[in-house]
C-alpha cells in the first residue's frame, strides 16, 4: 500500500501556531539517563554526608530500599494502572529464595538475587495471568486475596519459611555473605538497588513497553485497536516489576536476617506501602516514587520515634491521613505539585500563551 | 484476491434477533466505501464484526488475503486494519504525539522512528501543531482527527471509520470530509460507517446500504441514494440534499 | 455422619456471620460502585461500640444497637460526603482512599485502646443448644437469625418503599435516575450510611463471640469480599447465599485439609470464581463491567 513518505501541505495549522506550541523534545533513554544519574549522585552525596551517623545511615538505607520497591511497583501500578496488592508476595518470594539458597546451598546472596528476580517474576506471571482479566478494584481485591493465600502457605511450609517462628540467618561477617558490620555498607547496598531499579524504570518508560503500558492504563480498547496485545504488555510489565521487587526482598532479608511470613507479607508494611509511596511521590511518574520514599520513610521513622511510645499506631494514623489527603487533593503527588508550580511560573512569564 | 477487505455471508445472531444477516461485499485498494443505514439497521454490529469487537455467528472476513474472522482486534491491527471509534477513545493522559506514537510502534520499535512516523501521521490530519498537548484537553473534532492519525500511524492497509462525523458542527464535518477525501486521493483505502446521508453524498463514491441487518443496495452514491428502496428505508426523515 | 452434621452446622453458622458482615458491603458496592476496603473496620467499630455501651452504660450488645447503629450511619454518611463523593470518577483514588480509611480506623482504635483486648459479655453469649448431638452457640445462632432478618428486611425495603426504589433506580442507572428527579447525591450518602449501619449491626451481634482487637476488621474484609463476589455483586440475596458458600467452604476445608490452610483454600476458590465468573454466582452477568465503565 502506498503510504506517502512526505507530509503534504496541511489544511489548518498556521506556522505561527506551530512555533508557539509548547513542545518538549522527545527524550530517549540516553537523553533521560543523565537526569537519573544526577538524582542518584545526589543520593550518594547524602550517604557521604551521613557517614558516621548510624541512625541517619539506617534511615537512608531504608529509604533507598523503599525508593526501589515503590519504583518497581510503579512500573505495573503507575505506568500500567494495575493496582497490585500482591507485591508483598513477590517481595517474600525473593526474600525466601535468596535466604534459602544461602542457608541450604551456601550460595552467596549476591548470586542468589538472580534466582530471586527470576522466581518472583515467574510467580507474578503465573499468578497474574488469570487475574489480569479483572479490572480496577477487582484486580486489587484478587491480588489482596493472593497475599492471604501466600500467608497461609508461608505459615504452613515450615521447611521453607520457618513457619510462624520465622527464618533466621546467622551473623557471619563477609562481603560474600552480604553481611556487614557498618551501616554505611547497607546504605550503599540499598542505593545500588535503588539505582538498578531507577535505571530499569527509565529504560521501560522510554521504550515501546512504557508507552504500551500507559496506553493500556488509559484505554484498553484503544490500545488493542493499535495492535497492542494487552495481556502480554501487562504480563511483561508485571514480570519486570515483580522481579525487581524480589531482588528488594532478598536484600531486605539479608539486612534484617530474621523474619516470619506475617512480617514479610504485611500489607501495611509492604504491599500497600509501595503504592502509598508511589502515590505521594507521583503515580506513574519516573522519579516520583524515589522522592516519595525520601519523604515517607524518614517521616515514618521520625513519627515512630516521637509518637510510637506515646501512642501505638500513631505513625500509621499519620500515614493513613496522608494517604487519604493525597487521594483527595494531591493525585499527582510531589511530582505533580512541582509540575504545577513550574507551569504557573512559566504562565506568569509568557502571558500571551494560550491555555 | 485483489480485494483488501472481503466479507462473505456474514451474520450475527443475538438470541432471536438477527442483527446482521448474510452480508457480503468487498473493498478494493484505493476505494472509499460508505456503509449507511437508518438507526438500528445493524451498522455498528457489522462494524464490530469487522474490527473483532464481536465474533460472527456465520460467515468470513478476510483482510488482504488473511482470514481474520476470529482474530482479536490487536491481531487485526497487525494485519493492516486501522480503525477509529464512534465514542472517541483517546489516551487522555498522553500527549497528542504520544497517542500517535502508540500506533506507530506497531511497525517502528525505536522511539525516534515511532515519533517520526507519528509526526507524519499528525501532519496528515493537521494536528502537528498540537503534538505537545495532552490528548485529554482536545476538542471533539481534534480527538476524531487524532484517532485517524493513530490509525494512519499503524500504516494500515485499510482504515475503518465509525461515524467520525457524529457530534461535529457543519464546519468540522466539512474539515473531516475534506481530510478523508484527501487521504483517499493519496491512496489510503477507507471503509466508512456513516449515519449522515449528506456526508455520504459529499464523498460521492461507492455506497452500501444496510437495512434490518441485510444489504439493501451496493453501488455508486448517486444511484444508491436515489434508489426508491433506500429512500423508503429512510422514510420519516426528509432526504438530505 | 455426626462429623458431617457438625461441619455443616459450623459452616452454616459461620455463613450466617459472614452474610451479616457482607450485606452492607454489597449494598454499597451495588449502589455507589465503590469497593469499600474499610467495611471490616466499620464492623470492628460496631464491636467496640457494643463494648463501650457495656462498659459505660452496662448495656447488653443487643440493646447497644440502638446507639451504635445511628452513630455508624452518621459516620458512613459523613465519609461518603466528605471523601468518596469527591472521587466518583476515579477508581484508583477510591482504592487509595478506602484503604487509607482502613488504616486510619484500625490504628485510631489501636491508639485509643493501646492494644488492650476486650471481650463483651452478653446474656445469650454463654448459652448453647444441643441439636442432635451438635453443639450450637446461641450467639452464632443469633447472628444467623440477624443476617436472615437483615437480608429479608433490606430486600423488602429496597422493593417496597419509595426510598428503596429510588436506591434501586440509582443502582441500575444513576444518570437516568437523576433525570427522573432522584437526588442521586442524597441516595449515595444515605446508602453509604445504611451500609455502614449494617456493618455496625454485625459488629454488635458478633462482639460477644470474638475477642476484640483493632485488627479484627481486616480479618473480616477479605471473607466479606469473597462473599460478595461469590454471591453476586449488588444482589442482596447473593450476599446472603454467598455467606453460606464461604462459611461451608471454610468449614469443609478446615476439616478435610489442614485447618491452617482453610483460608488458602477459601481464597483460592474465591480467586477462581472471580476469574471464571466475575459477576458472581447470582449477580447479573456484566454487572461489574457496567460498574467499572461508569466510573472510568
Amino acid at each position: 500500500m502506498s503510504n506517502p513518505e512526505m507530509a503534504i501541505p496541511i489544511t489548518r495549522a498556521p506556522p505561527v501556531a506551530a512555533a508557539t506550541a509548547a513542545r518538549a523534545p522527545l527524550r530517549t533513554f540516553w537523553g533521560e539517563l543523565p537526569r537519573a544519574l544526577l538524582l542518584l549522585a545526589g543520593l550518594a552525596a547524602l550517604v557521604y554526608a551521613a557517614s558516621g551517623d548510624n541512625f541517619s545511615l539506617n534511615i537512608l538505607a531504608s529509604s533507598f530500599l523503599f525508593a526501589g520497591l515503590a519504583s518497581a511497583w510503579n512500573i505495573i501500578g503507575g505506568f500500567g494502572g494495575q493496582f497490585s496488592l500482591a507485591h508483598s508476595v513477590f517481595f517474600a518470594v525473593g526474600a525466601y529464595t535468596t535466604a534459602n539458597l544461602y542457608l541450604k546451598l551456601g550460595l552467596s546472596p549476591w548470586l542468589g538475587l538472580v534466582p530471586a528476580f527470576l522466581l518472583a517474576a515467574a510467580v507474578a506471571m503465573l499468578v497474574s495471568w488469570p487475574v489480569f482479566r479483572l479490572r480496577g478494584p477487582f484486580f486489587a481485591i484478587a491480588t489482596m486475596a493472593f497475599t492471604e493465600v501466600a500467608l497461609a502457605i508461608g505459615n504452613y511450609a515450615e521447611w521453607l519459611t520457618g513457619g510462624t517462628r520465622g527464618l533466621s540467618i546467622p551473623f557471619r561477617l563477609g562481603v560474600g555473605n552480604m553481611i556487614f558490620r557498618d551501616r554505611m555498607s547497607y546504605a550503599l547496598l540499598m542505593l545500588g538497588f535503588c539505582a538498578l531499579t531507577l535505571i530499569v524504570v527509565v529504560a521501560v518508560h522510554r521504550s515501546r513497553l512504557g508507552y504500551y503500558l500507559q496506553a493500556v492504563r488509559d484505554n484498553e480498547q484503544a490500545a488493542r485497536a493499535s495492535g497492542v496485545s494487552v495481556l502480554r504488555v501487562k504480563l511483561t510489565g508485571m514480570a519486570i516489576s515483580a522481579g525487581l521487587t524480589g531482588i528488594g526482598g532478598g536484600l531486605f532479608f539479608m539486612q534484617v536476617r530474621v523474619a516470619d511470613p506475617a512480617a514479610l507479607l504485611s500489607l501495611f508494611d509492604f504491599g500497600v506501602k509501595f503504592a502509598l509511596i508511589a502515590l505521594i511521590g507521583g503515580l506513574g511518574s519516573v522519579y516520583g516514587p524515589v522522592l516519595g520514599a525520601l519523604v515517607i520513610i524518614p517521616l515514618e521513622s521520625w513519627l515512630r520515634a516521637e509518637l510510637g511510645g506515646l501512642l501505638p499506631g500513631a505513625n500509621l494514623i499519620v500515614l493513613s491521613l496522608l494517604l487519604i489527603g493525597a487521594a483527595l487533593f494531591m493525585k499527582h503527588g510531589i511530582v505533580g505539585l512541582g509540575r504545577g508550580l513550574a507551569a504557573r511560573v512559566a504562565a506568569g512569564r509568557s502571558t500571551g500563551d494560550r491555555a | 484476491m485483489t480485494a483488501l477487505l472481503s466479507v462473505e455471508g456474514l451474520s450475527k445472531r443475538f438470541g432471536g434477533l438477527l442483527a446482521v444477516n448474510d452480508v457480503s461485499f468487498s473493498v478494493a485498494p484505493g476505494e472509499l466505501v460508505s456503509i449507511i443505514g437508518p438507526n438500528g439497521a445493524g451498522k455498528t454490529t457489522l462494524f464490530n464484526l469487522l474490527t473483532g469487537q464481536l465474533l460472527p455467528s456465520t460467515g468470513r472476513v478476510r483482510c488482504d488475503g488473511h482470514d481474520i474472522t476470529r482474530l482479536s482486534p490487536n491481531r487485526r491491527a497487525r494485519l493492516g486494519l486501522g480503525r477509529t471509534f464512534q465514542i472517541s477513545q483517546t489516551l487522555t493522559s498522553l500527549t497528542v504525539l504520544e497517542n500517535a506514537m502508540v500506533g506507530a510502534f506497531l511497525h517502528h520499535r525505536g522511539l525516534k522512528d515511532a515519533a517520526r512516523k507519528a509526526e507524519e501521521a499528525l501532519a496528515l490530519v493537521g494536528l502537528d501543531h498540537r503534538a505537545g498537548v495532552r490528548a485529554g484537553i482536545l476538542t471533539l473534532s481534534e480527538r476524531r482527527r487524532l484517532e485517524v492519525a493513530r490509525a494512519l500511524a499503524l500504516e494500515p492497509r485499510i482504515v475503518l471509520l465509525d461515524e467520525v462525523m457524529a457530534g461535529l458542527n457543519p464546519t468540522e464535518v466539512e474539515e473531516i470530509v475534506a481530510l478523508v477525501e484527501r487521504l483517499n486521493a493519496e491512496g489510503h483505502t477507507f471503509l466508512v460507517i456513516e449515519h449522515n446521508l449528506k456526508v455520504v453524498r459529499r464523498f460521492s463514491r461507492r455506497v452500501i446500504v444496510i437495512e434490518r441487518g441485510a444489504m439493501l443496495a451496493d453501488g455508486t452514491a448517486a444511484a444508491v441514494l436515489d434508489d426508491p428502496r433506500v429512500v423508503e428505508a429512510y422514510i420519516g426523515r426528509p432526504r438530505a440534499a | 455422619m455426626a462429623d458431617l452434621a457438625n461441619i455443616l452446622a459450623v459452616g452454616i453458622l459461620l455463613g450466617g456471620t459472614y452474610a451479616l458482615v457482607s450485606v452492607g458491603l454489597n449494598l454499597i458496592f451495588g449502589v455507589i460502585r465503590v469497593v469499600n476496603f474499610a467495611q471490616g473496620e466499620f464492623v470492628m467499630l460496631g464491636m467496640y461500640g457494643a463494648y463501650a455501651a457495656y462498659a459505660v452504660l452496662g448495656l447488653d450488645p443487643a440493646v447497644a444497637l440502638l446507639v451504635v447503629l445511628p452513630a455508624l450511619f452518621v459516620l458512613g454518611a459523613a465519609l461518603q460526603r466528605l471523601v468518596l463523593a469527591r472521587l466518583r470518577t476515579e477508581p484508583t483514588m477510591q482504592i487509595f482512599a478506602t484503604f487509607g480509611l482502613l488504616m486510619l480506623i484500625e490504628n485510631a482504635v489501636l491508639a485509643a485502646t493501646r492494644g488492650t483486648a476486650y471481650s463483651v459479655p452478653s446474656a445469650v453469649a454463654q448459652a448453647s443448644l444441643s441439636v442432635g448431638g451438635v453443639q450450637v452457640g446461641a450467639s452464632r445462632l443469633l447472628a444467623l437469625a440477624a443476617a436472615t432478618l437483615a437480608a429479608a428486611g433490606l430486600g423488602l425495603f429496597l422493593r417496597r418503599t419509595m426510598l428503596g426504589r429510588a436506591i434501586r433506580a440509582v443502582a441500575q442507572d444513576s444518570a437516568a435516575a437523576r433525570l427522573m428527579g432522584v437526588d442521586v447525591e442524597r441516595i449515595y450518602w444515605l446508602t453509604f450510611g445504611i451500609g455502614t449501619a449494617l456493618a455496625g449491626l454485625a459488629g454488635c451481634l458478633l462482639a460477644p463471640i470474638y475477642s476484640l482487637s483493632p485488627q479484627i476488621g481486616t480479618s473480616f474484609i477479605l471473607p466479606a469480599f469473597a462473599v460478595v463476589v461469590l454471591g453476586g455483586l449488588g444482589s442482596v440475596l447473593g450476599a446472603y447465599v454467598g455467606g453460606f458458600i464461604v462459611g461451608l467452604t471454610e468449614a469443609f476445608a478446615g476439616y478435610y485439609l489442614d485447618p491452617a490452610l482453610k483460608h488458602a483454600v477459601l481464597f483460592a476458590v474465591f480467586i477462581g470464581v472471580l476469574i471464571v465468573r466475575p459477576s458472581g454466582l447470582f449477580g447479573q452477568v456484566g454487572a461489574e463491567e457496567v460498574g467499572l465503565r461508569e466510573q472510568s
